[in-house]
């Protein structure tokens, strides 16, 4: 999953970075708001994280843009503003959930999960398709009942195509899910993690579209 | 307890005691005007009754049975006379007339005192000087009456002056009912509400009051305002670094590794140092609140921007900033150093966040016509026009600032600017465009 991040402060934008891609997510930063609302118009991302106070554009600004564009990519606030007002302008804006300043990682992933899901039409906190079922707070899977040790990638890309159910997703939408900006992606990374998922869980899980991309339905 | 001071009290008593005063001068010049015109009066009666006692007594002595007048009137019994006949023989007098001679002269007015008692006479011959005439009047007679008159007048003063007092009551309450009119609106005010008070219905006399009132209103409320915003901004500005603080010591605790543990780690503790360095800046302005001018000591500013250059430059070294004081000659200004040190620090402080490396911070003292100056140059990004109007509001920060400051400097810069009632002005630097701050003080040590 690619989260982005709109955070002015270093300190902050940096922990928010590691501490999502502790959490196994694939996690791209910008530091002022006009930068954010090209890359929010142009890019793909799961989620995104959004500061309001940012130079340039305010956070409000570009969640006004962002909406303004029909697009439906949750969005969480996080402000160091507390006030009702703030709280019920930010939602108003657009805005899917609310952080305020200092918050804890933890509670923030989770944040972020429970807006993927809602936004990915799941509504319990485990994805299950036939005998495979995923947990993405603990990071597990299982098949069949019997835990299957995936890497963080694997995961990634199981919990990505599990979330497009009977949706085909192109390679390239894959990696631009599993991969920030700047990372080094091989060629034939995404075929590779796909043959190890296939192998771990079961050959039928994941069907090649040949030319087009893959789909877990 | 001590009782207040009531202004209508306070009007009562000068307004009666004014009435009471005047009324009494009054009595009193009536009656010493009354006892003049009295003894007039009643000397020209002396003078005519013993005319015509003179008159009837040449004519008539012979036939008068009895040596005493009848009383005619009460006053008559304080009325004496005598007719002595060649001034040797008491021939006629009154009831009460003694029987030696009432006046001591032959003619004309005199004064006498007899058996303790003071008369008034008059003595006169008749046409033949056969027979001389005394009449006397007691003294007292004159003294009573114009005490009478004089007291005539003070009496209704008693009626009058409980009907004053109430009448003066009613009618200061009445002048003074605009006044408990704004009391009593003021009083029912809720603490926070801070709205004008309505100017238009008051009398002149309380206009002033209300408008500066108004005036104050106005500005407790905009500093209510500042300090609302101050907490909040400071509040918001608390909260980032702490967050990052949180979120880095969190991110360290699931790190995996140790080199992202160690990162974090170091991030967490630069976060601290950010919050320090805020929370040493609010502290800074907030103790500048309450500084005042005095206690101005001869501070010489070239010393002093050398000793705050030196204890910074090891920090500047780090970044790769060079410092450099420009030659020149002392200036010696009137000041706090130790707020001076502070605004140095500061100016330079904020050059070395914002300028590149190898580049250098230039600090330049000098005296442009009679007006001691510090300059700071760096060679930074330097700032826009718009920009360089918001630059010195609290915690602004211009937009895409990578250094990180608490946006506070400036802040503190321009509060100790004004302490020492000095000019704060930017403008664009020498070169890649950079940014020059001065500092101008009015006037060197005379």
């Amino acid at each position: 999953m690619r989260i982005l991040i709109v955070e002015d402060d270093a300190l902050l934008g940096d922990a928010i970075q590691a501490g999502l891609k502790q959490s196994g997510y694939a996690v791209d930063w910008v530091r002022d708001g006009a930068l954010a609302d090209q890359v929010l118009a142009t890019e793909p991302f799961d989620a995104a994280v959004l500061d309001i106070g940012l130079p340039r554009l305010s956070g409000l600004e570009v969640l006004r843009r962002l909406r303004g564009r029909k697009a439906t990519l949750p969005v969480l606030l996080l402000t160091a503003r507390d006030t009702v007002d703030d709280r019920i302008q930010g939602l108003d804006c657009g805005a899917d959930d609310y952080l305020v300043k200092p918050f804890d990682m933890g509670e923030l992933t989770a944040r972020l999960r429970a807006l993927v899901r809602r936004a990915s039409g799941n509504t319990g906190p485990l994805l299950q398709i036939h005998d495979v079922e995923l947990d993405p707070a603990a990071h597990r899977a299982s098949y069949q009942g019997k835990p299957v040790d995936l890497s963080a990638t694997e995961f990634a890309l199981l919990h990505a195509l599990m979330l497009s159910a009977g949706r085909v997703l192109s390679r390239a939408q894959l990696e631009e899910k599993l991969y920030a900006w700047g990372e080094e992606v091989e060629s034939n990374a995404i075929e590779v993690h796909i043959h190890h998922l296939r192998r771990k869980i079961s050959p039928t899980l994941i069907e090649t579209i040949r030319g087009v991309g893959y789909l877990v339905r | 307890m001590l009782r207040k001071p009531s202004l209508k009290r306070h009007i009562l008593t000068l307004a009666l005691s004014a009435i009471l005063l005047v009324w009494l001068a009054a009595a009193i010049f009536t009656y010493f005007d009354a006892r003049q015109e009295l003894n007039e009066v009643l000397d020209a009666h002396l003078a005519q009754a013993s005319t015509l006692l003179v008159a009837q007594a040449s004519h008539e002595l012979e036939e008068v049975e009895t040596d005493h007048a009848p009383m005619l009137h009460k006053y008559s019994r304080r009325i004496a006379f005598q007719v002595w006949e060649d001034g040797r023989e008491l021939r006629l007098h009154s009831a009460n007339a003694p029987q030696t001679p009432l006046g001591k002269q032959e003619q004309g007015f005199s004064d006498a005192t007899i058996n303790g008692q003071h008369w008034r006479v008059f003595s006169a011959w008749d046409d033949s000087s056969s027979l001389l005439i005394h009449v006397a009047e007691q003294a007292e007679v004159r003294d009573a009456l114009a005490r009478n008159i004089a007291s005539n007048l003070l009496r209704p003063l008693w009626v009058a002056l409980p009907l004053l007092a109430i009448m003066i009551w009613w009618a200061v309450g009445g002048g003074l009912r605009p006044l408990t009119r704004l009391t009593r609106e003021i009083e029912q005010r809720a603490p926070d509400n801070l709205a004008p008070l309505d100017a238009t219905a008051t009398p002149a006399e309380v206009t002033p009051l209300v408008e500066r009132l108004n005036q104050l209103f106005v500005r407790i409320g905009s500093t209510i305002e500042n300090e609302r915003r101050f907490t909040a901004d400071a509040a918001h500005e608390l909260r980032t670094p702490i967050a990052a603080i949180k979120a880095q010591a969190q991110v360290a605790r699931g790190a995996t590794d140790d080199a992202a543990r160690i990162h974090s780690l170091d991030g967490a503790i630069a976060g601290c140092d950010r919050a320090t360095h805020l929370i040493e800046q609010l502290l800074t302005l907030a103790r500048l609140e309450n500084v005042t001018a005095d206690a101005l000591e001869p501070c010489a500013l070239h010393t002093l921007a050398a000793r705050v250059m030196a204890e910074i430059a090891p920090a500047a070294l780090d970044k790769g900033v060079h410092l450099e004081l420009a030659d020149g000659d002392e200036v010696v200004i009137p000041g706090l150093p130790a707020l001076l040190t502070v605004m140095l620090r500061n100016l330079i402080d904020n050059a070395i966040r914002h300028t590149l490396p190898g580049t250098t911070v230039r600090l330049e003292v000098s005296s442009i016509q009679g007006s001691p100056c510090i300059a700071v140059c760096d060679d930074g990004p330097g700032l826009q026009q718009d920009e360089l109007e918001k630059i010195s509001r609290r915690f602004y920060r211009p937009p895409g600032t990578a250094a990180s400051g608490s946006g506070l400097g400036l802040s503190i810069v321009s509060r100790i600017a004004e302490i020492h009632g000095a000019r704060l002005s930017l403008s664009s630097g020498t070169s890649n465009p950079g940014l020059k701050v001065t500092v101008s003080f009015p006037h060197a040590v005379q």
